[in-house]
């Protein structure tokens, strides 16, 4: 059954990268509780522009928990308290009446605020583009089933390629590390037939441009594997520093 | 304006290699010496410019998200086709090839079609040399499912993942031409306008969607991968952003629009539940390998569902199509559910709603194979609703999903326009007039990773190209157009919000051209839209400035798009004097409530050009010529 | 040997030197608390113990030397990473909360770490750097934890190293590479009772030497 809660929201509000921001306090009233947080913030921002007040920034694409774009944090938690789960597939039934919600963009030098919770995660991408590819051209590759791959084997892959690169693994790392979104994509390559040919070269670039983008160093503290949305696990972290000492020892890879 | 589709000759099974023999190469070295831009990364546009890339081409892509990972191809879950045959069930080329033409209800062109079978296999293999993880069975090799509108197990996937997978594929194709230096990769971007130099399609003018800067961006051809329009009935399963802009603006341009009322409504959706509602959430169509749909077999019955006996539930589905049973096309699918709502039979609090039960699938299976098959579908339903699907039936409706209609392409993916190629949901050409699921994955691979390197070698060899620059007057005025636009916009100050006007168009297009449509209807719909559009003109308040990262102003300009668009949606369902595949005019069915085609008058593409504001488009027919197959009224009984 | 400096300065590496010198303090921490063991025989037992040690000679030297390297290594690397895990969030949130995967022993490590430091050369003045001429180990070490604030400071100071131990011991084998569904587990597990072993091993046994001096 529906039912509306009325809560306060402080909300971070940075007009651009180069300017200083700060909290702003909004009240979101007859909320329903089968609403998205999404949704919540859009009828506030709807609020705003009638009151000629500029609406709150925040990225968010497909709303279905796919996509990645979404994610703030929530009350300290990177997508809000609910486990397994994006911003935008969090509801409001999780809320109470009468809540204060604190609202703040993830948080990481790597992650440079654009605008209110807005920020720019393409290190995450430039992560990839130094080696999270199998190297194979269009056309030319063997029939699909020319290679078995055992069943555990790719299910171990798929559950390390969940990954939507939403980057909330960094913004929940007290250390602002990006160990398990790398570690995620260096063992589902690692992991299958495919990828194996260049598993020393990847796993050596990847995490050295890791390292020279400024994230921080991993310290276990396994907040990353229990906010991450996909629920990917830190054996993915643990298989990437095999791979990595691996490559560093036994490779000609430098 | 005669419509060549440049189909070539021969038998059908010849058609590609034949042609691929026939288009004129550039050579490697020359290859360097051409620039493409490919806007949007989605399945299409990653495979296009990383597969273009790879052959030498330098590549700028453009998208609108923060990374070229997050397209909403990303969304879908159930899976791609691919005519391996590997089940030994009888599936072959000619037999999706069929399959394909017939759940489009004989309103695709067999050429393409045929083609689109043809490359299935490869990008299979593609992908599983890239490290997509699709399921495997235990020996190996991968695993197959079934999916509607088929009778053999071809269907491909990765958990409920596969449209995820498939693009971080592309995604990992892209990312490594990007650090190769091919491809220029400029995200946070929209296409603003396509710049014609000569008639040929040469650059475009874009928005900075961080800064609010107005960029120009030169090139030898363009290619749109800019998806679907399903976005104008403002509630869709499309992400946010999906828009028909690109698309748009192509056509006020030149480029002809193919089709653009043939719109699919697929049936396993989470039903609506409030007015405040931004997006509606498939569930994939998968789930009705092992689900039964049913209503209450009387109408007004609003006991819980585990209170409902066997002998009070109709399986409607089942009960009206034996053979196929609740894997009817998605079309046929979701207008079964909207009757047997509007008879009174529908579930849950609106009326608005029929079930999905698993409940024998469970006891035939157990728990944990179900759970392993849905687990995430199940898991994200529940997310959302706070109900149970392993305990509870799922509620489902239909929701719009899918847009068959797009920009009219040639054999070559080129539009009217030389040089402005459409590829994926963005062009027209492969699913007539309803597409069947897992046909969307295969389509869009195939247009970017295997057709577009072929046929843009093709207009390159044999097309005279100037050089141009972006200062040059062309792309100074569309600069300026999109500038002024962009302030018109923001000057108008009214009273109501983007999102306001985008909601109501929404409901004209639900009410009057969704599921089922009428002339009454249509014609109503065409005056509410022109009015609501001259309203947004004078009334709509977008706050902020255009020099700054300003959400209300990007959706503003998508929501004027549409606006008009709207209403060309609207003009083509009114002269399509039949039902076809999506497009179901209450004036033309059978006596069982199927779609009634008319072949002899309307077997054609609807191709419209854009004629000035204010004006009527102007109309022109592609004939669609059957050689190969026999056309048939559509049976799933 | 570019490759091996670069490898061992790449955030994996110093991982692994933290947790190869963190592995070699736990195995110290055995040997350590075995030999304290003797003090339970009693003033003579212990004595001996030390005697025996003492007279391996060069042995000593050498172990204190392969002690002295491991701690160099262990505390410059750990305070390259506490600063630098600093400096990767310039801005902090303003409201901190866990998601359940941190522990105590994990969010403290570098102050426990810092703590343990100042122990250590605490300790070492106290038992190590002192005059052993005119009175036996057992006697300086009855003595000093006649005080009770001595003992006081040496409980609390076990407690925090149990809790270091706690993650530290785990997070080793994380760090290697060692993390599979059916022995993570058990190494957990191991963790847990090998910090309890040392906190409560060590931590009583100042109690019981100023129970019985």
């Amino acid at each position: 059954m529906t039912k509306t809660i009325n809560l306060t929201l402080k909300v971070w509000r940075q007009q651009s990268a180069t300017i200083k921001g700060g909290f702003e306090t909004y009240h979101a009233s007859n909320i329903s509780t089968d609403m998205s947080f999404l949704e919540m913030l859009d009828v506030v921002n709807e609020q705003l522009t009638l009151d000629c007040r500029e609406p709150i920034a925040f990225d968010h694409d497909c709303r279905e928990g796919i996509c990645g774009q979404c994610g703030s944090v929530i009350n300290g938690r990177p997508h809000g308290p609910e486990k397994g789960t994006t911003l935008c597939q969090l509801h409001m039934r999780h809320f109470n009446d009468g809540d204060t919600i604190a609202i703040e963009p993830f948080r990481a030098k790597a992650f440079k605020v654009l605008k209110d919770l807005v920020v720019d995660r393409s290190a995450l991408d430039k992560i990839i583009q130094a080696g999270g590819y199998v190297s194979v051209n269009t056309g030319g590759t063997p029939d699909a089933n020319a290679i078995p791959v055992p069943k555990e084997i790719a299910e171990k892959a798929m559950d390390a390629a969940a990954c939507i690169g939403c980057g909330a693994c960094v913004a929940s790392c007290p250390n602002a590390s990006a160990m398990l979104f790398v570690g995620a994509k260096v063992s589902q390559l690692a992991l299958l037939p495919q990828g194996k040919p260049e598993a020393a070269r990847r796993v050596t670039f990847m995490v050295q441009t890791m390292d020279e983008l400024g994230f921080g160093n991993c310290s276990n503290e396994r907040e990353c594997e229990a906010e991450c949305p996909k629920e990917i696990s830190i054996t993915n972290i643990a298989r990437m520093n095999r791979e990595f000492f691996k490559a560093g020892l036994f490779s000609s890879t430098r | 304006m005669h419509l060549d589709a440049k189909i070539p000759g021969g038998p059908l099974a010849d058609k590609w290699d034949k042609h691929k023999f026939e288009l004129k190469l550039i050579n490697p070295a020359n290859k360097r010496k051409f620039e493409v831009i490919v806007v949007g990364t989605g399945l299409a546009g990653g495979a296009a410019a990383a597969s273009l890339a790879e052959l030498g081409y330098n590549v700028k892509s453009f998208c609108i998200q923060d990374t070229p990972r997050r397209a909403h191809s990303i969304a879908a879950q159930g899976g791609i086709n691919a005519s391996k045959n590997y089940q030994n069930d009888g599936d072959s080329v000619w037999r999706l090839f069929y399959d394909t033409i017939k759940g489009g209800d004989f309103r695709a062109r067999e050429g393409n079609v045929y083609r689109l079978a043809q490359v299935s296999g490869n990008i299979i293999d593609q992908c599983v040399a890239q490290g997509v993880p699709f399921a495997r069975e235990y020996g190996g090799l991968l695993a197959n499912r079934s999916f509607g509108g088929a009778q053999v197990s071809r269907t491909f996937y990765a958990r409920g993942q596969t449209g995820q997978q498939l693009l971080l594929g592309a995604y990992s194709a892209l990312s490594r031409q990007i650090a190769a230096g091919k491809v220029q990769m400029f995200s946070r971007r929209e296409m603003m306008d396509l710049v014609l130099v000569n008639g040929q399609a040469r650059g475009l003018v874009v928005r900075n969607l961080v800064t609010g800067e107005i960029e120009r961006h030169g090139a030898d051809a363009v290619v749109l991968c800019t998806g679907g329009y399903a976005n104008a009935f403002f509630l869709s399963t499309n992400a946010m952003a999906c828009n028909v802009t690109a698309n748009y603006r192509a056509y006020q341009k030149g480029a002809l629009f193919a089709n653009p009322c043939f719109t699919q409504i697929h049936p396993t959706c989470i039903p609506v539940h409030g007015t405040y509602q931004s997006k509606l959430t498939l569930m994939s169509e998968s789930l009705r390998n092992d689900g039964r749909v049913w209503v209450p077999q009387t109408v007004g019955d609003k006991r819980s569902p585990d209170q409902i006996p066997e002998s009070d539930r109709d399986y409607f589905l089942e009960r009206k199509y034996p053979s196929f049973g609740n894997l009817v096309p998605r079309d046929v699918a979701s207008r079964n559910a909207k009757e047997q709502c509007d008879l009174g039979k529908g579930a849950g609090e609106t009326g608005l709603a029929v079930y999905l039960d698993f409940r024998d699938a469970i006891s035939r299976d157990g728990k944990d194979m179900i759970g392993q098959k849905y687990g995430n579908l199940f898991q994200m339903y529940e997310k959302i609703t706070a109900d149970n699907p392993y305990e509870k039936p799922m509620m489902i409706y239909p929701a719009v999903h899918y847009t068959m209609g797009g920009l009219w392409v040639d054999y070559n993916l080129m539009s009217t326009i030389p040089g402005l190629f459409v590829l994926g949901e963005a062009n027209f050409s492969d699913h007539g007039a309803n597409r069947l699921g897992a046909s969307a994955l295969m389509q869009g691979l195939a247009d970017g990773y295997f057709v577009i390197p072929y046929t843009i070698g093709g207009y390159f060899a044999g097309t005279q190209l100037p050089k141009i620059t972006t200062s040059q007057s062309e792309f100074t005025s569309a600069a300026r157009t999109v500038s002024d636009r962009t302030q018109r916009l923001l000057s108008i100050n009214g009273k109501r919000t983007v999102d306001d006007f985008h909601r109501e168009l929404g409901g004209i297009l639900w009410e009057y051209c969704g599921m089922a449509r009428n002339d009454e209807g249509l014609t109503k719909a065409r005056t509410l839209i022109q009015s609501l559009r001259s309203e947004f003109w004078e009334n709509v308040k977008v706050p902020g400035v255009d020099m700054d990262l300003n959400q209300s102003l990007e959706r503003a300009g998508r929501v004027a798009d549409f606006l008009e668009f709207g209403e060309l949606m609207v003009i083509d369902a009114l002269a399509r004097r039949e039902s076809c595949g999506g497009h179901f005019n209450e004036g033309f069915q059978t006596e069982e409530n199927e779609a009634l085609r008319d072949d002899d008058n309307f077997c054609h593409v609807a191709a419209w050009e854009y004629a000035g504001e204010g004006k009527d488009p102007q109309f022109h027919k592609e004939p669609l010529v059957f050689e190969n197959v026999k056309l048939t009224q559509r049976s799933y009984k | 040997m570019n490759w091996f400096v670069s490898m061992l300065g790449s955030s994996i590496g110093k991982k692994l030197m933290m947790a190869i010198t963190g592995l070699s303090f736990c195995g110290f921490l055995v040997a350590h608390l075995a030999g304290n063991l003797f003090i339970y025989g009693g003033r003579d037992a212990f004595n001996s113990y030390a005697d025996h040690l003492h007279s391996l000679g060069p042995l000593v030297n050498l172990a204190e030397i392969g002690l002295l390297t491991l701690a160099l290594i262990h505390i410059l690397t750990g305070a390259t990473l506490f600063y630098e895990n600093l400096r990767a969030r310039p801005d902090r949130y303003s409201v901190n909360k866990s998601a359940g995967g941190r522990t105590i022993g994990s969010a403290t490590m570098p102050y426990s770490g810092f703590f343990l430091l100042f122990f250590v050369i605490f300790h070492l003045f106290n038992f190590h750097f002192v005059d052993k001429t005119h009175l036996t180990i057992f006697d300086i070490v009855s003595k000093a934890f006649s005080n009770p604030i001595y003992v006081i400071f040496y409980i609390l100071a076990m407690i925090i190293a149990g809790l270091h131990v706690s993650h530290g011991l785990w997070s080793a084998f994380q760090t290697l590479g060692a993390n599979h569904p059916k022995y993570m587990p058990i190494i957990m597990m191991v963790s847990l009772v090998f910090s309890l072993i040392v906190g409560i091993g060590f931590g009583f046994l100042p109690v019981y030497i100023s129970l019985i001096a």
